[in-house]
């Protein structure tokens, strides 16, 4: 059965490039959501189930750190298992994100391989 | 620090994985033009223990190619998501250069990428700093990337 994925990224090609490296890697899904910031991803996050998230950090409104924060405090949605896809490649911000629950990052430039690789265990 | 081997690492990288093509670089021009006509720039802003700027400079033909390129689609004008697809490789070779200058990415930020595009503009940069200029060539035509540090 699919997946629900929402992808978070300020940049309309990187959603769009993300989408299209998740299905060449074989992933299958029943919904692809689309937000362009941490604020849109919580928005719909109110009102949709997905199975996971996959958020740039690096982004205007709200980044991709304290959109971890603020889902962490809904208990409805802390569940939810987060993937950084980013070109932040820094250990301090990547090891930011991953205390604060994130399960995997992905650095951009990146390859279906890579993505097959990080998210097998989630999808 | 080599910035200019930092560039064309990472161009050929962001060029093999995400477009399936081969960018070429050539060496480093000795000077820089701050007029362009009828091209896209994408531009990313440096802060922090060094500020400066990374550039790409690309002819509005060989954008809409690369854009074609990213999104799997035909392109033919220069619209947002021809500029959102110059920003963003402007995105992703600022994080490598990050990447270089600082493996923690302690006290260097990022801003968030921009592009601009027009029949005739200007960019200008640092007046001084370090400063490198890489001329790159794929199948479609020519583009510059650019990039200027001051420490800070």
């Amino acid at each position: 059965m699919g997946k629900k994925v929402l992808i978070v990224d300020d940049s309309n090609t990187m959603r769009k490039i993300i989408a299209r490296s998740l299905r060449q890697a074989g992933f299958e899904f029943e919904k692809l959501l689309e937000a362009a910031d941490g604020q849109a991803a919580l928005e719909i996050l109110a009102g949709e189930t997905v199975d996971i998230v996959l958020s740039d950090i690096n982004m205007p409104v709200m980044d991709g750190i304290e959109f971890l924060r603020q889902k962490n405090a809904d208990a409805q949605i802390k569940a939810i298992p987060v993937v950084m896809i980013t070109t932040e490649a820094g250990t301090d911000v990547l090891n930011e994100a991953l205390s604060l629950g994130a399960v995997g990052t992905i650095k951009k430039p990146f390859t279906p391989e890579q993505v097959q690789e990080v998210l097998g265990n989630f999808l | 620090m080599d910035l200019g081997k930092c560039i064309s690492d990472a161009t050929q990288e962001i060029f093999q994985s995400m477009l399936m093509c081969e960018a070429h670089p050539s060496a480093p021009l000795a000077t820089r033009s701050n007029k362009f006509t009828d091209s896209v720039s994408g531009l990313v802003g440096l802060a922090g223990n060094y500020r400066g700027m990374l550039a790409i400079h690309v002819p509005n033909d060989v954008a809409m190619a690369i854009t074609s390129k990213f999104l799997f689609m035909d392109v033919e004008e220069i619209n947002d998501d021809v500029k959102d697809a110059i920003g963003e490789l402007a995105n992703m070779l600022a994080g490598s250069v990050k990447s270089m200058l600082t493996e923690t990415g302690t006290g260097l930020k990022l801003a968030i990428p921009s592009a601009i595009s027009g029949a005739e503009y200007e960019v200008e940069c640092l007046s001084d700093g370090d400063g490198v200029i890489v001329p790159f060539c794929i199948e479609e035509g020519a583009f510059l990337v650019e990039c200027y540090l001051q420490n800070s």
